[in-house]
């Protein structure tokens, strides 16, 4: 476990050393700050497009940022070579993926984090109240969702020999996961023959992110909280998820050649 | 030497710039419309993003709960965001902001087909309301930004300017918007309507308000003649606006002129020719105090 953890403290360091999470930030915090600042019809109490835009901007950098950290760190280590010593420390392989997907999780965690307290200051300051349990509830299956994602990239990068090809194939998986997934037993229904099959298949097997995704709904539209035995079942059905997509990736990764 | 070829070719490339510009200037197409930022960078698909805009508000007036692609699409004609008949009145906004509303057949989103499907629905709203009191406000920012995408879209200024000047109370934030509307659709009866219907119910200038319906006729009267075909409904609606007008001036004479008008298009010609009767009956009849 120690090798595991210290694994996820050298990805963490990562996160914090490259700029990528500072200029998301930056860029993310500009342009609510602007919005913000902006009247419509002389009215001052408008806060759920300010909510809308800043969410929406925070949904895209964290994907970006799990996305491209996830997708680099076993390719990084295999040409950087520095694979070979830290698999002779000894650390296993299973060590190794499970080291690399803390850290890239709790990276992202940590990175969220910031991002939501900055928006419930924002929110804040314009409702004049603080955020409610929504809030908190958003934020749990935000981060439940990009523990999905990142063992989903992880897989990735064990499968696809360039780097450029998994994070792009991963954004159109999650992205269409997200808009359409939800709907495909629609389209299914609307089949006939093998190819609905197929499709309510698809359906069955993909990790449904969308849960996740449309909880920003009930968060800028300000509704009720979420029931907490459906936010248990929704975090053991990321975690189930999670733990598939990783136990793949081990079983690809154990058997691969690591010289180029 | 390279930085002498290098200046000359920047020299080259700017003064020639400045010799084409107004020639490709000539070649775009020459309109009255106000070319803005948004307008310049985005030419006519702006207009999509007008619409999408629009529905986006009646998506924030359901708070998120709405048919996606996949579902029965909204009539965008019958949206509820839409401006509704003047005399309907709402109760009191209850605290949270939004009013349960009735779900004809079961709402769009029907029993679910699975499990998945019947989970799913804990993650997003799936009860109708419709925002309520000072919660409509929320609605106005997508509505500010259908009108900067496609100002030439009507329904936008009477969306905004029917919950302004109603539910919000702000009717000259809703006057000031509907000029704005003016300013690009000079030809628009619908905005003439809406404004007067502001002097009237809201400001309670009714001289103001008259003007407002005469010129909105005025365009109507316009287009009919040129064969446009305004919708006959639009001309009851002024001429109504007119007689309340009329009355809020207790002009009298005027008042029987425009309920003549009215009773020869309205669908609702026995209450009017009671008025008429009315009205006679008040002209007939001397003012107190006033020698024979």
């Amino acid at each position: 476990m120690n090798n595991v953890f210290a694994l996820a403290g050298v990805v963490i360091k990562e996160l914090y050393r490259r700029k990528d999470f500072y200029v998301l930030f930056v860029m993310t915090a500009l342009i609510t700050l602007v919005l913000g600042s902006m009247r419509f019809f002389d009215n001052a109490g408008i806060v759920r497009f300010l909510k809308e835009i800043c969410l929406l901007l925070i949904w895209i950098s964290t994907l970006v940022i799990a996305i491209t950290t996830a997708a680099r760190q076993i390719p990084a280590e295999r040409e950087s070579r520095t694979i070979f010593p830290l698999l002779a420390k000894p650390v296993s392989r299973w060590e190794l993926i499970a080291g690399k997907f803390t850290g890239c999780w709790l990276a992202c965690v940590v990175a969220l984090l910031v991002f939501y307290f900055f928006f419930g200051l924002i929110i804040g300051s314009h409702e004049h109240a603080w955020p409610g349990m929504i809030f908190f509830q958003g934020f749990w299956l935000h981060a439940v969702f990009l523990a999905m994602v990142v063992a989903l990239v992880l897989l990735g990068s064990v499968v696809f020999t360039a780097q450029s090809s998994n994070i792009t194939i991963c954004f159109i998986a999650v992205v269409g996961i997200l808009f359409v997934g939800g709907h495909l037993n629609r389209v299914a229904g609307g089949m006939r023959g093998v190819g609905g099959d197929i499709v309510y298949a698809v359906y069955y097997a993909i990790p449904h992110l969308e849960w996740n995704f449309n909880v920003h709904d009930l968060v800028v539209q300000d509704w009720g909280k979420i029931d907490w035995m459906d936010l248990a079942d929704a975090t053991l059905y990321g975690a189930l998820y999670t733990g598939l997509l990783l136990g793949l990736t081990w079983t690809v990764f154990r058997r691969k050649t690591l010289t180029l | 030497m390279i930085r002498l070829v290098l200046t000359l070719l920047f020299a080259g490339c700017f003064t020639l710039a400045t010799v084409l510009e107004p020639r490709m200037d000539k070649l775009r197409p020459q309109t009255d419309e106000d070319t803005g930022f948004m307008a310049t960078l985005m030419g006519e698909s702006r207009r999509l993003f007008a619409n999408q805009f629009f529905v986006e508000a009646d998506v924030y007036f359901h708070s998120g709960y709405y048919p996606t692609i996949f579902d029965k699409p909204e009539d965008e004609a019958n949206l509820d965001v839409n401006s509704k008949e003047e005399a309907e009145t709402h109760p009191p906004a209850p605290a949270s902001g939004r009013r349960h509303e009735a779900d004809e057949g079961g709402g769009f989103l029907g029993p679910p087909r699975d499990w998945i499907e019947r989970f799913g629905r804990h993650f997003f709203p799936t009860e109708h309301t419709h925002l309520a009191g000072d919660k409509v406000r929320e609605i106005l920012p997508w509505l500010r930004l259908s009108a900067d995408m496609d100002p030439h879209r009507i329904q936008t200024y009477l969306t905004a300017s029917y919950w302004l000047r109603g539910t919000l109370g702000q009717p000259d934030e809703a006057e000031k918007f509907l000029r704005e509307g003016l300013h690009a659709n000079p030809d628009s009866f619908e905005i003439y309507l809406e404004l007067g219907y502001v002097y009237l119910f809201n400001k309670k200038n009714p001289h103001l308000a008259r003007s407002e319906f005469d010129l909105a006729l005025q365009v109507w009267e316009k287009q009919d003649a040129a064969g446009l075909k305004p919708p006959p409904k639009a001309r009851v609606e002024i001429l109504d606006g007119m007689v309340r007008a009329d009355e809020d001036q207790n002009d009298l004479k005027q008042l029987l002129v425009d309920l003549e008008a009215l009773k020869a298009v309205s669908p609702n010609q026995e209450a009017i020719e009671k008025t008429i009767l009315e009205t006679r009956a008040k002209l007939a009849t001397p003012a107190p105090g006033r020698p024979e």
